[in-house]
C-alpha cells in the first residue's frame, strides 16, 4: 500500500496474472473488487422476488431493442398489403402495419414480440410481489425508507411505461385505452383540456401521439427506470440486505453465501430461468393478437375491452365509481376525475408515506436490519391485507364484464357487487388477518412452552389421555419450556428443527432426503465439531469492529 | 481504511506462506466476512457420487446446447407464412417451436448453473459485518466545518444581492427548458371540443344551406328507406376534407348512431329536443353521438327491444327512449342528440342531413364545459 | 331481377373507400352527385351469383311464390311444407305465440311479419322452443332438424311475410374477408367482440358468442335482429357486405393462432390469469427450489 515499487520477484508469470496486473495498475481494483467478491447475500427464497423484476427488465431491454429494428412509430396512413389476408387492403397507420409485419413477415418476430409483452407483465407482477414481501416483513423501516420510495416510483413508472408500450401498435384495443387516457386528462380541473391538447398535439387522436409515446417508451422512461434500478441496488449494497433473525443473523451481521462463486452461480442461473419462463410464455401462449383486433378507428370498439393487468385496477375503480359530477359556475369536474386521478394519487401517497406514518405511530426511531414475521406485527399485516383486498376488488371489477359473461351474472349485479365489496371486504380482510396473526402468535408461544406435538397419545394411570409433546429446549420443574420467543420461526413438527439453525438443513426440495446411516453419522459428527468451533468464536467479529 | 475497521490483516510475507484457501479466508476476514462453515461436497475426489453429480450438471448444459441448435434449425426449417384456413396451417407450430426451444435452452442453462452451485461447489455459510456504524462525531463535526466554512467563503450568507440574483438565474435556468419544451408542445384548445364536423358548412354544401349530409363509413348517403325498424347504423358527416387532416369518417368526435325505432316505441324527449328526430312531429329516426359522455368509448351496444344503450368500457347505460339519458353506471350526462332531417337528393331519393351541429359538446366532460 | 340490382347500384352504392384507398376521397362534394361510380375493385370481383343471392334475399315474398312453382325441394316453401310447418307449430309453438301467430301476452311475442329468417335463426340455434323465460335465450341443441326448421319458417312466413331465409352460398370468398372485417368491427364488434366472444348487455341480457354460428344463422340474425340485436337491412348492409362479414367471421374462427395457444382469445383478462398463475407461479417454484438448502 505504501510503496508503488514492485519487487522483481512479484512480477506475475501466468497470463491471468499478467492481465490482472495490467488492470490493477490502471484501475486499482484489487481491494474494492475483493470486497465485492466477498460480499455476503442471505439466501431466503423470498429475497429473490426483486431479482425476478430485475431480470425481466433485462429481458425487456433485449427484446425491446430487437423490436425497434422493425417497428415504425408513425401514424401516417397506409394500406396493408402484407401476408395476413384478413387485413389486406385495409387502411391503417404505419405503426399498426409494422406491428403486423413483425408478427407475420419477420421470421421469429412474433415470438420476440410476445416475449417482450409477457416479460412486461412479469416485470410489473414481480415488482408488486416484491413490494408485498418488503411490506409484510417490515423491510421498509429505517434506514430503508428511501429505497421504499424508489421502489414505489419504479412501480408507478413501470405502469406508465407498460401503458405506453401497450398503446404503440395503434390497434383497436389500445386505441380505446388511449381514448380513455385522453378522457382522464380532460377530467383534470382547470388545466385538463390544455394537458390533453399538449400531450396529443391537438384534439384526440392527432397524429403525434404514437411518436411521442414511442420515444418515451424506448428512451425516456427506460433511462429513468434504469437509473432508479441502479440507485435501488446501490442502496441495497450500501445498507446490505435485511434478514430474518436467527443463528448468525443479528442487527450487526448478515449471514449467507458470498457472491463468488455460490451466489453468482445461483443468481446467474436464475436469470436464465426467468428469461426461459418469458420465452416459454412468448412461444406457447398468444398475447395481444392485434391482427384479431384490427386497426384503431375512433368509431369502432370491441366489447370486453380491457387494459393489461396492471391497469385493470384503474378500469375497475372507474366502473364502480358512482355518477357524481360537480358542476359549478359553468364549469365541470367530471366523475372520471375521482377514480382515475385522485384515487391512484391517494393510493400511491399512502403507500409512500407508510414507513413514516408507522414510525411516527410506533415512535420507533431505531434502525432495523432484522425482518419481522408478519404475525408478529398484526396491525401492519392487517392493514396490508386490507389494502390488498381493496386492490383485488378493483382489479376484478376491471374484468367484471368478462366475469359476468363467463358465469352468467347480470352486469348490473356485478357493478353493484363490486361497489358493496369495495366498501365491506377490506375491513373484513383487516379483521380476519389480525385474528389469524394473533392465533399464529399464540400457537408459537404454546409450542415454546409445551413443545412439539409428537402424535403419540398416552393414557395416564388416571385414565386421562394426553398427547406427548417434545420440548424444544430445557424445561422448568413444571415441564414448561424456558425458551422465549425471539422472532424466529418456531418448529411446529418433528423433523423441522433445522429451521432454527443454518448449520443443520433438511435436504430435498419436495420432501426430506434421508441419507444412508453411515453417511448421516459422519455428517452429524462433522456438524457437531463445527458447532463447537463456531460457538467458540462467535463474538469475534463484533470485537473487531468495536 | 480497512485496517482501521478490522484490525491489521496478515502481512505480505504471511500471505505468501498461506495456501490459496487460507489466503481467501484471511482476505474475507479483512473485509469483515467470517466463513463459519465451509465444506467440500465431495471431500474424496473422484467418487461415483461426484461423477454422477458432474454428469447431471453437464447433462443440463448439453440439453441447453441441443435446444439452441434446435432453435436455429426450427428458425430456418419450420414454415412460418400465414395461410388462409383450408390450406396448410402448420405456421401455427413456428412460434411455439421457437419459444419452446429457446425456453429449454435458457431454462436448462439456468438449472445447470444452479445445480452446479448446489451439487458441486463447496457449501458455505458466511457471516458478514454490516458496518452499520453511524458516522463518528468527529467525522460529522469535521464535515460540518468544511461545509460551513466553504459556504462562508462563497460569501453567500452575507451578500444578499448575490444570493438573490443567483436564485433568479437558477430559476431562469430551470424554467427555460421547461418553457421551451412545454411551450413548443402547447396547443390552444380553442372551441375544438365544442364542435364536430356536422357543423353546417355553406362552402362545401351550398345547395342545402350548408347542412352536412349523413353518410355510412363507405360514403354512401343514408336514406330513411335503408333501415328497418329496430335498426342501428353508425353514420358520419359526409365531409371529405378538413383542415386538420381527418375526414368525416375518421374524425374522432363525429361518429354518430342513427337509430330507427320499432313501431310503438315513443321517445320521451329532453327539453327542447322534441323535434330533432325525423319525422319532426313524431320521430321514428333519432341520432345520438356515439362517443360516450363518460370516457369517450364508442357506446354502441344497443338493445333494440328495450332501447338501452351500453358502453363496453365502463358499462354506463343510456336509455335511448328518454333521449339517451344515463340510467346506470358512471356516466352523468345524456348522449348529445344530433338534429336531423331529410332532403331530396339529385336522384329523387330522400337522404338524411344534419340540421345543425350538436348543441352541446360530445364525449367526456372537461373543465370548460358548462 | 338483375335489373333491380343494377338500379340499386346506380343509385346508392358508393365505392368502399376503405378498400380502394385514399384516391377515392379526393373531393368534398355531396354524395348525391356521385351516383355513377361503380363499386370498388374488391366488390367487383364478387361473382354474379352474389348479386343474384342478394336480390333473392331482398325480394322476400315474391321469391316464395316463385319457389312454389319450381317444386318443393329443400327450400321449404312448398304448400306441403307450409302444412307440415303448421303441424309443428301447433304442437310446439302455439302455447306462447298463439294460434294465429298473434302472440300471447306475457308468454311470447307476435310472429306476424318476422319472416322465415327470424324463425330459422331462433329454431336452428335451439333458442326456440324456449326452455324458460329469461333475460336472454341461450343457444341450445336444436329441437328440430333442418327440414322441420324450414317447414316451420315457411309456415310463419306464409302467414305474416317478412324477411326470408337466404339460399345458396352465404359466405364471401377470401377476397371479401378484409372488407367483412371492416364492417364487422364497425357494426358488430361492439357487442360480439373482435374475437366473437360475445358480451353481457344490461341487466342479464347477453350478446352471444359467435363460435358456433353457421353462415345461415349469422345471415338470418342480421336480417331479423333477434332479441336485443338491431336489424341490419339489405339497404344498410348490402347482401355482398353480409357475405363478406360471414367470410370474415368464419375465416377467423377457422384460422389457427400463429402465436401459440390462443388462451381463448379473450385478451388481457386471460393474459392476466396466465401471467399470475403460469408466469409468476413458475418463477416462484424456481426461487423456492433455488432458495432451499441442500446439504
Amino acid at each position: 500500500m505504501t510503496s508503488t515499487q514492485t519487487r522483481r520477484s512479484d512480477a506475475p508469470r501466468t497470463p491471468q496474472g499478467k492481465a490482472g496486473k495490467f488492470l490493477d495498475d490502471r484501475l486499482m481494483l484489487a481491494g474494492p473488487m475483493r470486497k465485492q467478491l466477498h460480499k455476503v447475500f442471505p439466501d431466503h427464497w423470498s429475497f429473490m422476488m426483486g431479482e425476478i423484476a430485475l431480470y425481466s427488465f433485462i429481458v425487456l431491454l433485449l427484446t425491446g431493442t430487437y423490436l425497434t429494428f422493425f417497428f415504425d412509430p408513425s401514424m401516417a396512413e397506409t394500406v396493408y398489403h402484407g401476408r395476413y389476408v384478413p387485413m389486406q387492403g385495409v387502411p391503417m397507420s404505419k405503426a399498426y402495419e409494422s406491428t403486423l409485419n413483425i408478427s407475420f413477415d419477420v421470421r421469429g418476430g412474433l415470438v420476440i414480440r410476445q416475449i417482450h409483452h409477457w416479460s412486461a407483465l412479469l416485470f410489473l407482477a414481480a415488482m408488486l410481489i416484491h413490494m408485498f414481501r418488503v411490506f409484510f416483513t417490515g423491510a421498509f423501516r429505517k434506514p430503508r425508507e428511501l429505497n421504499w420510495l424508489i421502489g414505489l416510483s419504479l412501480i408507478a413508472l413501470g405502469i406508465i411505461e407498460g401503458f405506453a408500450g401497450y398503446s404503440l401498435p395503434d390497434d383497436l384495443l389500445s386505441g380505446t385505452g388511449l381514448r380513455i387516457a385522453d378522457a382522464i386528462m380532460l377530467s383534470i380541473p382547470v388545466i385538463g383540456t390544455w394537458v390533453s391538447f399538449l400531450i396529443f398535439g391537438g384534439a384526440f387522436p392527432g397524429d403525434v401521439i404514437i411518436g411521442r409515446f414511442y420515444i418515451a417508451h424506448v428512451l425516456l422512461i427506460p433511462a429513468i427506470l434504469a437509473a432508479l434500478i441502479g440507485a435501488h441496488l446501490a442502496l441495497v449494497v450500501r445498507q446490505k440486505h435485511t434478514q430474518f433473525p436467527g443463528h448468525g443473523r443479528t442487527e450487526g451481521t448478515v449471514s449467507g453465501e458470498r457472491v463468488f462463486p455460490l451466489y453468482a452461480a445461483k443468481a446467474g442461473g436464475f436469470f436464465f430461468i426467468v428469461f426461459g419462463v418469458c420465452a416459454a410464455l412468448g412461444g406457447l401462449a398468444q398475447i395481444n393478437p392485434v391482427w384479431l383486433f384490427g386497426p384503431y378507428q375512433p368509431a369502432a370498439v370491441s366489447s370486453g375491452s380491457q387494459p393489461d393487468w396492471y391497469m385493470m385496477f384503474l378500469d375497475g375503480s372507474t366502473r364502480l365509481f358512482p355518477s357524481w359530477e360537480i358542476r359549478l359556475w359553468h364549469h365541470t369536474v367530471p366523475p372520471l376525475f375521482w377514480p382515475t386521478v385522485v384515487l391512484p394519487g391517494i393510493m400511491f401517497t399512502l403507500a409512500g408515506a407508510y414507513p413514516f406514518i408507522e414510525a411516527k405511530m410506533t415512535k420507533d426511531t431505531a434502525k432495523h436490519h432484522l425482518l419481522q414475521r408478519p404475525r408478529d406485527v398484526p396491525v401492519r399485516t392487517a392493514l396490508g391485507a386490507m389494502a390488498i383486498t381493496f386492490y383485488i376488488v378493483l382489479f376484478l371489477s376491471g374484468g367484471n364484464d368478462i366475469i359476468a359473461k363467463a358465469f352468467d351474472i347480470s352486469l348490473n349485479a356485478m357493478t353493484w357487487g363490486g361497489r358493496i365489496a369495495l366498501l365491506t371486504l377490506p375491513p373484513i380482510g383487516y379483521v380476519v388477518a389480525y385474528r389469524i396473526c394473533l392465533g399464529l402468535q399464540r400457537h408459537d408461544r404454546e409450542v415454546l412452552e409445551h413443545g412439539v406435538e409428537t402424535g403419540i397419545v398416552r393414557m395416564l394411570p388416571t385414565g386421562e389421555y394426553i398427547e406427548v409433546h417434545q420440548p424444544l429446549g430445557p424445561v422448568d420443574e413444571h415441564g414448561h419450556g424456558k425458551l422465549s420467543y425471539s422472532g424466529i420461526a418456531v418448529p411446529k413438527r418433528m423433523n423441522q428443527l433445522g429451521a432454527a439453525s443454518p448449520l443443520k438443513h433438511i435436504r430435498g426440495f419436495l420432501y426430506p432426503v434421508k441419507e444412508k446411516p453411515e453417511i448421516q453419522a459422519a455428517l452429524d459428527e462433522l456438524e457437531q465439531a463445527e458447532r463447537e468451533e463456531s460457538v467458540g468464536t462467535s463474538d469475534s467479529p463484533r470485537q473487531l469492529t468495536d | 481504511m480497512t485496517d482501521e475497521l478490522h484490525g491489521t490483516g496478515p502481512s505480505e510475507d504471511e500471505i505468501r506462506k498461506m495456501t490459496p484457501e487460507e489466503a481467501m479466508i484471511a482476505g474475507a476476514a479483512v473485509d469483515g466476512v467470517r466463513i463459519v462453515h465451509r465444506r467440500d461436497r465431495f471431500p474424496i475426489r473422484g467418487t461415483k457420487a461426484e461423477k454422477r453429480a458432474e454428469r447431471g450438471v453437464a447433462l443440463a448444459f448439453i440439453i441447453s446446447a441441443l435446444a439452441g441448435l434446435g432453435f436455429i434449425v426450427a428458425f430456418i426449417a419450420v414454415p412460418f407464412e400465414w395461410h388462409v384456413p383450408g390450406t396448410a396451417q402448420n405456421f401455427r407450430f413456428y412460434t411455439p417451436a421457437l419459444g419452446g426451444l429457446m425456453a429449454i435452452m435458457l431454462v436448462f442453462l439456468g438449472i445447470g448453473m444452479v445445480l452446479w452451485a448446489k451439487w458441486l461447489m463447496p457449501e458455505e455459510e458466511s457471516i458478514q459485518d454490516r458496518h452499520d456504524v453511524p458516522s463518528t462525531e468527529e467525522d460529522k463535526l469535521l464535515t460540518e466545518a468544511a461545509l460551513v466554512v466553504g459556504l462562508q467563503d462563497t460569501g453567500l450568507p452575507r451578500r444578499g444581492l448575490l444570493m438573490r440574483s443567483l436564485l433568479l438565474a437558477g430559476g431562469a435556468m430551470a424554467t427555460v427548458p421547461l418553457v421551451a419544451l412545454v411551450g413548443g408542445m402547447i396547443k390552444k384548445p380553442g372551441d375544438q371540443l365544442f364542435h364536430t364536423l356536422f357543423k353546417p358548412n355553406p362552402d362545401l354544401f351550398p345547395d342545402s344551406n350548408g347542412r352536412v349530409p349523413i353518410v355510412y363509413s363507405d360514403w354512401r348517403r343514408v336514406s330513411p328507406d335503408d333501415m328497418e325498424p329496430g335498426g342501428l347504423a353508425t353514420v358520419f358527416p359526409g365531409v371529405r376534407q378538413t383542415v386538420n387532416g381527418q375526414d368525416g369518417v375518421t374524425d374522432a368526435s363525429s361518429p354518430t348512431l342513427l337509430i330507427r325505432l320499432k313501431p310503438g316505441q315513443k321517445v320521451k324527449p329532453r327539453k327542447g329536443q322534441a323535434t330533432w328526430g325525423w319525422p319532426a312531429h313524431n320521430p321514428e329516426y333519432i341520432a345520438f353521438s356515439k362517443i360516450c359522455t363518460h370516457a369517450g368509448c364508442p357506446a354502441s351496444l344497443y338493445e333494440q327491444q328495450t332501447g338501452r344503450l351500453l358502453c363496453p368500457c365502463h358499462q354506463s347505460q343510456f336509455q335511448v327512449l328518454e333521449d339517451a339519458k344515463p340510467v346506470f353506471g358512471p356516466a352523468t350526462r345524456s348522449l348529445p342528440k344530433l338534429p336531423i332531417t331529410v332532403e331530396t337528393g339529385a336522384d329523387g331519393r330522400q337522404y338524411f342531413v344534419a340540421l345543425s351541429d350538436y348543441k352541446e359538446p360530445i364525449g367526456p366532460g372537461f373543465w370548460e364545459r358548462p | 331481377m338483375d335489373d333491380d340490382i343494377d338500379v340499386e347500384t346506380e343509385l346508392g352504392f358508393e365505392p368502399a373507400v376503405s378498400v380502394t384507398g385514399a384516391a377515392e376521397r379526393d373531393d368534398g362534394a355531396p354524395k348525391a352527385k356521385r351516383t355513377k361510380r361503380g363499386r370498388g375493385g374488391l366488390r367487383r370481383r364478387l361473382g354474379a351469383t352474389a348479386v343474384l343471392i342478394g336480390a333473392l334475399a331482398s325480394m322476400g315474398g315474391a321469391y316464395a311464390a316463385f319457389a312454389t312453382t319450381s317444386g318443393a325441394n329443400d327450400t321449404g316453401t312448398g304448400a306441403e311444407d307450409i302444412a307440415a310447418g303448421r303441424q309443428l307449430f301447433q304442437v310446439s309453438c302455439i302455447t306462447c305465440h298463439g294460434s294465429n301467430l298473434q302472440g300471447v301476452k306475457g308468454q311470447g311475442p307476435s310472429l306476424i311479419g318476422v319472416g322465415s329468417a327470424a324463425v330459422y335463426f331462433q329454431v336452428s340455434t335451439g333458442r326456440m322452443p324456449a326452455a324458460r323465460q329469461g333475460a336472454s335465450e341461450d343457444r341450445k341443441v336444436a329441437k328440430f332438424n333442418e327440414q322441420q326448421t324450414n317447414q316451420l319458417a315457411a309456415y310463419v312466413e306464409s302467414v305474416g311475410g317478412g324477411p326470408t331465409v337466404p339460399q345458396g352460398n352465404l359466405k364471401g370468398d377470401n377476397n371479401s374477408v378484409a372488407l367483412g372485417g371492416q364492417i364487422f368491427r364497425l357494426n358488430c364488434a361492439s357487442c360480439h367482440g373482435t374475437t366473437f366472444k360475445g358480451a353481457p348487455l344490461s341487466a342479464g341480457k347477453v350478446a352471444p358468442s359467435l363460435n358456433q354460428a353457421t353462415d345461415k344463422q349469422i345471415y338470418t340474425a342480421l336480417l331479423s335482429g333477434p332479441e336485443s340485436m338491431p336489424v341490419f337491412s339489405d339497404n344498410q348492409i348490402t347482401p355482398d357486405e353480409k357475405r363478406a362479414i360471414i367470410a370474415y367471421i368464419q375465416t377467423l374462427k377457422a384460422s389457427k393462432d400463429p402465436g401459440g395457444n390462443g388462451i381463448d382469445r379473450i385478451g388481457p383478462v386471460s393474459e392476466a390469469i396466465v401471467i399470475w398463475v403460469g408466469g409468476v407461479g413458475a418463477v416462484m417454484i424456481a426461487i423456492l427450489w433455488i432458495g432451499v438448502k441442500e446439504r
